[in-house]
């Protein structure tokens, strides 16, 4: 009996993670329109609920009962399959991500995170790229022009930034001897990592950026010229699914920045709840990825390539280095 | 901008120094967030029409026609038909008759408000004052027939405004026609002063 105690805190543990993560888009989409009303001058959303609070749950329901339109030259199999590819993958991250320490209840250690591996950096980084797979499956299957065309640059813009990202973490392993996510809070009791590493976060978020393909790096989806890119002829739920995905995405980069260089739930000085502390902190850098978006025009596509491979790529490299003479 | 910098002469090189550095801290970026940042923490300027506010119009406006009355609820109207000739639209129609007190007055004053352009020459042309044209403008409908106004449906509809034009203090009505009323005593502002300039 006392064995299956820690399997139940394990379950209700990954219930309560993906209850969490569905519901969070929903804020998410409102918070998104308010900040993009009033950086604009306008209210947003207002009508529906005070301020507008319903709102998303009034488009979750439109969404909902739409129509599941499959377009007829599609590869039906694959254009299934990508939204739940997507989606998978952006649960499987979260597995990683610890949202605290760990308290005692009933005599037993309740651990705030799904799994502490001792790779998790890696992990994340790795699973991360899965998304980019769904990305290009979908825009494949859909046989549309516009659709290939938005999958394609994904394809470029992800490996191309997961280089520079991948390096640029490798500093704030090296000051926490550990890639575990875990260790790597702990590690930063005291000086949070963006003081020894400014030139690291900084590469970190902007490939950050990248990585969750927003503004200024949106082009696997721009709008403008490529219709609404490698998910232009999803329609109802499954877009749905897509549009899940990139907010989880959102908060996950919000997340690992905040775990890698601004000491995840350890707190100086405040005397707030250390998940509630990483909370706000994740809640700040969501706003700031949101004031980004309404504040930068896109980087046309030539400029994305040379960014990441002439600027971020040389910066990430002479970071690990420049902190390694440090070091030694 | 860009021009300066591609010829370097014009430009010294202390100049050209800072603005590297300035780049290369992404000071140009730091512009546009901040400003960013202070229209967020400014205050919106949508007219929250037809939820709380609603823009009355100045007394020159021309909306939607009325006709005068005098004392005895009679209309002011002549039926001289000057204001149906001189429509360029030809969207009033007039048909007189002699009252019971044998004033000449219009038995059909019909206005195809689906035709008129709002010019207000009809209430150039009156002789009597009796038509104008008021500030009343919310009078969409499903059909067009609905667009064709009757005699004593002009002379109901609001007369011109006493005051200044501005955005008030509203509140949406569903009962009975779909309007907008203005709250009572309360001071309106002027949109166009709100919106923030550089």
């Amino acid at each position: 009996m006392t064995e299956l105690i820690p399997l139940a805190v394990l379950i209700a543990k990954v219930i309560v993670v993906i209850g969490v993560l569905l519901i969070l888009p929903i804020p998410l989409t409102w918070l998104e329109r308010k900040i993009a009303g009033h950086m604009q001058q306008r209210m947003g959303p207002m009508r529906v609920g005070w301020h507008g609070l319903l709102q998303p749950l009034a488009d979750g329901i439109k969404l909902l009962t739409k129509e599941d339109h499959i377009p007829d030259e599609a590869d039906r199999f694959m254009f299934k399959l990508a939204p739940i590819i997507t989606l998978v993958a952006t649960f499987a991250l979260f597995v990683a991500i610890p949202i605290g320490g760990s308290f005692f209840l009933f005599d037993q250690e309740i651990t705030l995170y799904l799994a502490d591996m001792n790779v998790a950096l890696l992990y994340v980084l790795a699973v991360s790229g899965i998304h980019v797979f769904a990305v290009i499956l979908g825009g494949w299957a859909s046989n549309s022009k516009y659709a290939v065309l938005g999958s394609l640059r994904t394809c470029a813009q992800m490996i191309s930034y997961e280089i520079p990202m991948g390096f640029a973490v490798v500093g704030v392993v090296m000051l926490a001897h550990s890639m575990s996510l875990v260790s790597i809070v702990e590690a930063q009791g005291a000086v949070w990592n963006v003081v020894y590493q400014p030139l690291g976060f900084l590469v970190f978020f902007i490939a950050g950026l990248a990585e969750a393909q927003r503004i200024p790096f949106d082009l696997p989806e721009a709008e403008g010229d490529l219709g609404a890119g490698y998910h232009t002829e999803y329609s109802g739920m499954r877009f749905s699914l897509f549009m899940i995905s990139e907010y989880l995405i959102v908060v996950f980069m919000a997340a690992l920045t905040v775990i890698l260089f601004f000491g995840g739930w350890n707190d100086p000085n405040v005397p707030l709840p250390p998940t509630l502390w990483f909370a706000v902190k994740i809640g700040f850098f969501i706003w700031v990825f949101m004031w980004f978006r309404f504040t930068f025009p896109r980087y046309r596509y030539d400029q994305l390539m040379s960014i990441g491979w002439k600027v971020l790529l040389p910066l990430s490299l002479a970071n690990i280095l420049v902190s390694g003479l440090i070091m030694s | 901008m860009s021009e300066t910098v591609l010829k370097p002469t014009n430009i010294s090189l202390g100049k050209r120094m800072s603005q590297w550095i300035g780049w290369a801290f992404f000071w140009d970026l730091a512009g546009g967030l901040s400003l960013t940042l202070s229209y967020m923490f400014s205050k919106p300027v949508t007219e929250q029409y037809p939820d709380k506010e609603k823009w009355v119009p100045f007394p020159r406006y021309r909306g939607h026609h009325f006709l005068t009355t005098n004392e005895d609820g009679d209309t002011n109207c002549v039926a001289c038909e000057l204001c149906a000739k001189i429509c360029p639209c030809d969207c009033i129609e007039v048909v007189p008759y002699e009252d019971l007190k044998g004033n000449r007055r219009p038995k059909v004053f019909n206005i195809d408000m689906g035709r008129c352009l709002y010019c207000g020459l009809c209430e150039d042309a009156c002789p009597a004052d009796a038509i104008k044209l008021g500030p009343h403008y919310e009078y969409s409908t499903e059909n067009l027939e609905a667009l064709m106004v009757g005699r004593d449906t002009l002379m109901g509809m609001p007369r011109k405004t006493k005051t200044d034009g501005g955005v008030f203090e509203a509140e949406l009505s569903t009962t009975g026609a779909v309007q907008v009323k203005v709250a009572e005593n309360k001071p309106g502002y002027d949109w166009w002063q709100r919106i923030r300039r550089h």
